[in-house]
């Protein structure tokens, strides 16, 4: 690149133009244009996506101007203090809550992928446990029969999900909501029954055991549960993954853009919604017989409560709890639910009373789950304060110092002040002979009582002031109220019509002197 | 089927036999119209007055035509022809303008680029939904974009760049304040801190499709009802601004902020928005210094002549001091040609005599009826009487939203509004027919173009100004043309605008003039060829009130359009920023004719004084008016109070008046007449005549609030009438036509009409 002149006097842009006249530049502040720039920042992305690890929000602070940078979504710090949390605390805990701990990550991983199902797909499957026990059988049984090393469990896994995904997909393209959730019940029902009856999976022994572990042979029991750990803790990491990929690229967003009842809207624009749908559910059925395929190679087998209707009832209280619809409320739901569940054994059955009474009081009494109580908490507080605010407003009360400090121009607190003591020496003027004289001579000329009322109607702001439509020149006219915003057409306040364009001038007098009384 | 709508306009508003004269009609809700040519007569409904008037006159234009809406487009923009895709660079590129945004936050604005909406392609630097500078590209199906920090603050002038690296992906955004002592809204004594530098690694290479336009202030889309048009406008003044090859660093930046030129080497373009300014005026080209000449083309009236980034308040005319005149404003709201298909042309018949006519178009149902009025001059002045319809005034109130949108207008008026189904419709349609220099536009700023190649729905019969509930203009002035016809006078009709073109030549052939009921806005041609007119020994009845008041000019190029400025004093809708008070189209001074040494009183012995809506009052005799000179003119009339009634609120003074002054130049020989009684305290004096404040301005305190009838001879047996009131046309049809205005009018006009020496003369 050439080198970058200024010339002083005359940059002379050709054809005779006027000299740029660099002194008058002089004036400018001395910082914002002297010297070299600071060197711009560099916004770092994730690779192969548009998105920034943290969104910052910068803004000048409304009292002292200076630039705040705030983090406008904290969910990712939250999320890593977390999962750094999870990771390290059951490394201090007994064995016990080692192996709790590997039973949490592994349900978490099932539930956050049901999510997918549940919450992206919108398939409401509770045929989830079933599928990770098919693929927990299936590979077990090829573990045992064919002497299947652990890996190649996992690796066979997704095959049997996905299997059970193509069969259980079928129906969902027919039947909505109950009747393919009764469906998916039933299904399940026929796998236990089946796991039970079956010789070859095991009818006898309560269970298929004795296939491949992933534990090496000869470690201590405490190595062996802090690596079963942190192989259930990746997987949920994976399960974590999955949801990001496919809920925040192209298929999720299209699903998101068109939720089930803007359907025919969505088909419209050409989005093939239902495909779309499917294809999520059986990534996630894949996903599942992996989880499955896990399963097997961490309980060395599989067992027929996996398709018991007790143990779907309590994954459906783990999303419950959290709150269907986000990853953040599956693990937490998970957790609690786990929490009770292995960890106050000693509680008895009570704990699943507990856990039945957690879960009616998220459905009952949060929106959203245990998840989302804290912005819950906050609309509440702000409709509270907004409520307080208009019925203030409404009475003509001051300003309260914790709103005026969110009132960007100033003056407008000073004019509300103003407005009440107007108002308030105006209203004993209002008197029927004042609204005789209006009545008999809108117009005017006026006496000064009544000139004192209407030019204080008169100059009020144009939002919501009265004024009148001729529906029919000389013949029909309505009081109407201005919006003020282009665009946005007068509203008709009532019914009534008047014959003359006094009568409708004197209709408008009425309504401002009640408006009055009544501030 | 939605309730049909017809709106319409011509390409002319005054044409002659021979002439062409163009409609073009945009309807909806409909699948023909009917049209009809009529010549007006009457357009107040005011039941004590003959009502509406019309007469259906034969011509060929009478049939159905098929319907079809035409769009507009609004926003004002600079678009750049660029055949040789000179702005469609490959390789990396800089992008570089001086800012003062004045509406960051409302939707997506471009500055400058190359952008399709609906295709996501190109690249463009402009203001994102959330107010912050973005630069963004597209390939055609993705976009990518970087964002500096904080927000754009409004009316603050900004250096704003933009560079990307094509190899690698990198984009950069700069935005530097570059506010001085004079040119922003905020000083340096504001802790802000402007400056923002991003940079950012974008996963889109910008892809270039020929048929997308390079604009500055707009982004090119197509839908296919409308086809291509121009969105995501920008708000706010743009000074000089550029393309350069390759990427641009900070300290090359930096130097090209505080002033300098950037290197030959690296221009694709560069506009000096300084460059090709007259003493005369500036036009809509904005030239390309640069080796490739690719000058960009203003549409819909970009504010020329404004202060730049530079300005340094010493300086208060882009003739003074250009360099520091280089800001270029535009709105998302501007709107000065619709720019739509012809309709239908109709070339005016010899034997159609002068007169004001409009086309009537109605929609199948009937519910929708348009009238694209215009006047038909004489192409050989044959009658005696000429009456000079003030379109310049029509302009400044054409598609007024006062009574929508001003808080004061009902103080003003001291009558609550009173509006019409037309009114609601424009309004909730966002008024796209675009606004009257009464009017703001979405950023605050006042309108300064306005233009009649656009349908004008308050410059039609029958209508009335919600703001003072009567006909306002065009439809008050029909009171006059009724008179005239009733009366049986030989007259022509003629416009602002012939008088704007052909000066003095235009009212030289008539024996009288008479001005319409509001003629406020004058262009100095047309001041000249009145002031010219009555040295020769023209006679001119002036029947408004705060007539000759603002300085405006018709634009060289487009005289359909007309530019005014509002200054610091006057009776104004608005007030035009420091140092912006000058005319783009001519280089005058805009304001009051007064602030010019040409106060109205000069040439018609009255000017403003006050205004109110609520009664109209009459007027008594002066003593002066027994004087055999000038007792003439009351001849028949009986008793000293004349005009205790009227369309126009009940009496002949009202509305908007006039009084006699000698100190701002009323001729001393002229005689008041007669002068109004007493207005109530809704007439306060106007404020170019206040030094001082104080209580007790109004009509019952204040003895300059009042109107004047004022008459005086001029050289050559020439002679002024001044009624000095709005209301006067409008109490010239009462009691059918046979009432002491109209007899007053009669002794003046019957006297003005004959050669040689006027009554009374000693
Ligand atoms: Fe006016």
């Amino acid at each position: 690149m050439e080198a970058f002149r200024v010339s002083g006097a005359s940059p002379a842009v050709g054809d005779g133009a006027i000299a740029t006249n660099i002194s008058a530049a002089a004036d400018l502040t001395a910082a914002d244009t002297r010297g070299a720039w600071a060197r711009p920042r560099l916004r770092v992305r994730y690779p192969f996506t548009r998105r920034t690890p943290l969104l910052i929000r910068v803004a000048y602070d409304p009292r002292s101007l200076a630039t705040r940078r705030t983090i406008v979504d904290k969910r990712p710090l939250y999320w890593v203090a977390g999962l750094i949390l999870l990771a390290i605390v059951p490394l201090l805990g007994s064995n016990a809550l080692l192996s709790s701990s590997t039973v949490f990550a592994m349900y978490a991983a099932i539930n956050i992928v049901w999510i997918l199902v549940v919450g992206t797909a919108g398939i409401w499957s509770l045929a989830t446990l079933a599928i990770v026990g098919v693929g927990a059988y299936g590979s077990a049984y090829l573990s045992i029969t064919y002497g299947l090393p652990w890996w190649g469990m996992i690796a066979i896994g997704p095959v049997f999900g996905l299997i059970c995904g193509i069969i259980i997909a079928i129906p969902a393209i027919r039947l909505e909501g109950w009747y393919y959730a009764l469906l998916t019940v039933g299904l399940a029902e026929l796998c236990r029954v089946y796991a039970v009856q079956s010789q070859a999976l095991g009818s006898s022994e309560g269970g298929l055991y004795g296939a491949a572990t992933f534990i090496p042979n000869g470690v201590s029991q405490r190595t062996g549960l802090v690596i079963s750990f942190f192989a259930a803790f990746v997987l949920m990491l994976a399960a974590l993954a999955l949801y990001r990929v496919v809920n925040g690229q192209r298929l999720g967003r299209l699903l998101r853009a068109a939720p089930e009842k803007q359907e025919a809207f969505a088909e419209a624009l050409g989005v093939n919604y239902r495909a779309a749908r499917i294809r999520v559910f059986l990534i996630s059925s894949a996903a599942l017989g992996l989880i499955g395929g896990f399963y097997a190679t961490y309980f060395t087998g599989a067992s027929p409560s996996l398709f018991s209707m007790d143990n779907m009832m309590l994954l459906l209280a783990m999303i419950t709890i959290g709150g269907i619809g986000t990853t953040g409320g599956a693990v937490v739901g998970t957790l609690i639910v786990v929490l009770l569940d292995q960890v106050f054994v000693e509680l008895g059955p009570l704990r699943l009373i507990i856990v039945a009474a957690i879960m009616l009081a998220s459905v009952l009494f949060t929106r959203g789950g245990l998840f989302g109580v804290a912005t819950q908490f906050s609309t509440w507080r702000s409709r509270r304060k907004s409520e307080r605010r208009a019925q203030r407003s409404e009475r003509g009360g001051e300003v309260m110092p914790d709103e005026a400090t969110e009132i960007r121009d100033k003056q407008t607190i000073y004019v509300r002040r103003f407005d009440e003591t107007v108002r308030k020496h105006l209203r004993p003027l209002v008197t029927d002979e004042v609204i005789a004289e209006h009545k008999r001579n809108p117009s005017g000329p006026h006496s000064d009582t009544l000139e004192r009322l209407l030019n204080y109607f008169r100059r009020a702001a144009i939002t919501d002031k009265y004024g009148i439509l001729a529906v029919k020149s000389f013949a029909e006219y309505r009081v109407i109220a201005l919006s003020g915003r282009r665009g946005v057409p007068p509203r008709v306040v009532d019914d009534k019509v008047y014959a003359t364009p006094d009568e409708a001038q004197h209709a408008v007098f009425l309504r401002r002197v009640q408006d009055l009384m009544q501030s | 089927m939605a309730k049909s709508q017809i709106y319409g306009y011509s390409d002319k508003l005054s044409v002659k036999a021979g002439d062409d004269i163009k409609f073009m009609i945009s309807a909806e809700g409909t699948a023909t119209f009917k049209a009809r040519l009529v010549r007006l007569i009457h357009g107040d409904e005011h039941p004590d007055g003959p009502g509406f008037l019309e007469e259906p006159i034969e011509a060929p234009l009478d049939r159905d035509w098929p319907a079809r809406k035409q769009y507009v487009q609004k926003g004002s923009f600079l678009q750049v022809a660029d055949p040789a895709r000179v702005l469609a660079p490959g390789g990396a590129f800089t992008l570089h303008a001086y800012v003062f945004p004045t509406l960051p936050g409302a939707g997506r604005q471009v500055i400058i680029g190359r952008w399709s909406v609906e295709r996501n392609l190109g690249y463009a630097l402009g203001i994102n939904g959330s107010g912050r500078l973005e630069f963004w590209v597209g390939d055609g199906a993705q976009a990518d974009a970087v964002a500096a920090e904080p927000l754009l603050m409004p009316q603050v002038w900004y250096f704003v760049a933009a560079s990307f690296d094509s190899r690698t992906g990198n984009a950069v955004v700069h935005q530097q304040a570059v506010l001085n002592r004079y040119n922003s809204l905020l000083s340096k004594i504001v802790p802000y801190d402007y400056a923002s530098h991003v940079s950012e690694r974008l996963r889109v290479r910008p892809g270039h499709a020929g048929d997308v336009r390079f604009l500055i202030g707009g982004a090119s889309e197509r839908s296919e009802a409308r086809g291509e048009f121009v969105s995501q406008c920008y708000n706010g003044k743009i000074d000089r601004c550029g393309v350069q090859g390759g990427v641009l660093d900070g300290r090359e930046l930096a130097a090209i902020s505080a002033g300098g030129k950037p290197g030959a080497a690296d221009i694709l373009a560069y506009w000096d928005t300084t460059a090709g300014y007259t003493d005369r005026g500036i036009g809509d080209t904005v030239i390309d210094v640069g080796p490739h000449k690719l000058h960009a083309e203003g549409v819909n009236c970009p504010v020329r002549a404004q202060t730049g980034w530079n300005w340094n308040g010493r300086n208060d005319c882009f003739r003074l001091a250009p360099e520091e005149y280089g800001g270029i404003e535009f709105h998302n709201d501007a709107m000065t040609d619709c720019r739509w298909e012809p309709s239908f042309s109709y070339t005016i018949p010899a034997e159609l005599k002068s007169g004001v006519y409009a086309v009537k178009l109605t929609a199948e149902d009937e519910r929708a009826e348009e009238y694209v009025p215009f006047v038909v001059r004489a192409a050989r002045p044959r009658a005696p009487i000429c009456l000079l319809l003030p379109t310049a005034s029509y302009l400044a109130y054409a598609n007024a939203q006062l009574s929508f949108e001003a808080d004061a207008v009902q103080a003003i008026t001291a009558v609550t509004p009173i509006l019409q189904d037309i009114d609601v419709e424009i309004y909730k349609n966002g008024v796209e027919f675009g606004l009257s220099t009464y009017d703001h536009h979405a950023d605050g700023a006042g309108v300064c173009y306005s233009s009649c190649r656009r349908p004008i729905f308050n410059m039609r019969p029958k209508y009335r100004m919600p703001a003072v509930c009567c006909p306002w203009q065009f439809p008050a002035d029909l009171s006059i043309v009724a008179w005239l016809d009733h009366m049986g006078y030989q007259y022509e009709v003629l416009t602002d605008e012939d008088l704007d073109r052909d000066g003095i030549a235009a009212i030289k052939p008539y024996r009288v003039v008479i001005n319409g009921s509001h003629c406020e806005y004058y262009s100095e041609r047309m001041m000249d060829a009145t002031e010219d007119y009555l040295a020769e020994g023209g006679r001119l009845a002036y029947l408004s009130g705060n007539g000759y008041y603002w300085v405006v000019a018709f634009r060289e190029k487009q005289p359909w359009i007309m530019e005014v400025r509002k200054l610091e004093a006057g009776s104004r809708a608005w007030q035009a920023r420091a140092g912006e008070h000058y005319l783009a189209s001519t280089g005058e001074r805009s304001g009051l004719w007064r602030h010019r040494n040409r106060a109205p009183q000069k040439l018609v012995g009255a000017g403003f004084t006050s205004e109110g809506m609520d009664v109209s009052v009459p007027y008594r005799r002066m003593p002066d008016s027994y004087d055999p000179s000038v007792a003439w003119i009351f001849e028949g009339v009986r008793g000293e109070i004349v005009g205790d009634f009227g369309l126009a609120r009940g009496g002949a003074a009202g509305i908007e008046i006039d009084r006699y002054d000698l100190t701002l130049g009323t001729p001393p020989h002229s005689v008041i007449l007669a002068s109004s009684e007493p207005f109530t305290d809704n007439y306060p004096l106007v404020q170019e005549d206040v030094m001082f404040m104080h209580p007790g301005m109004g009509g019952t305190q204040h003895p300059l609030v009042r109107a004047d009838m004022v008459y005086f001879t001029t050289p050559n047996d020439g002679a002024v009438f001044s009624a000095s009131s709005i209301a006067w046309a409008s109490a010239l049809p009462c009691n059918g036509f046979d009432n002491g205005v109209s007899r007053v009018m009669k002794n003046v006009i019957d006297a003005f009409m004959k050669v040689g020496p006027l009554p009374g003369k000693r």
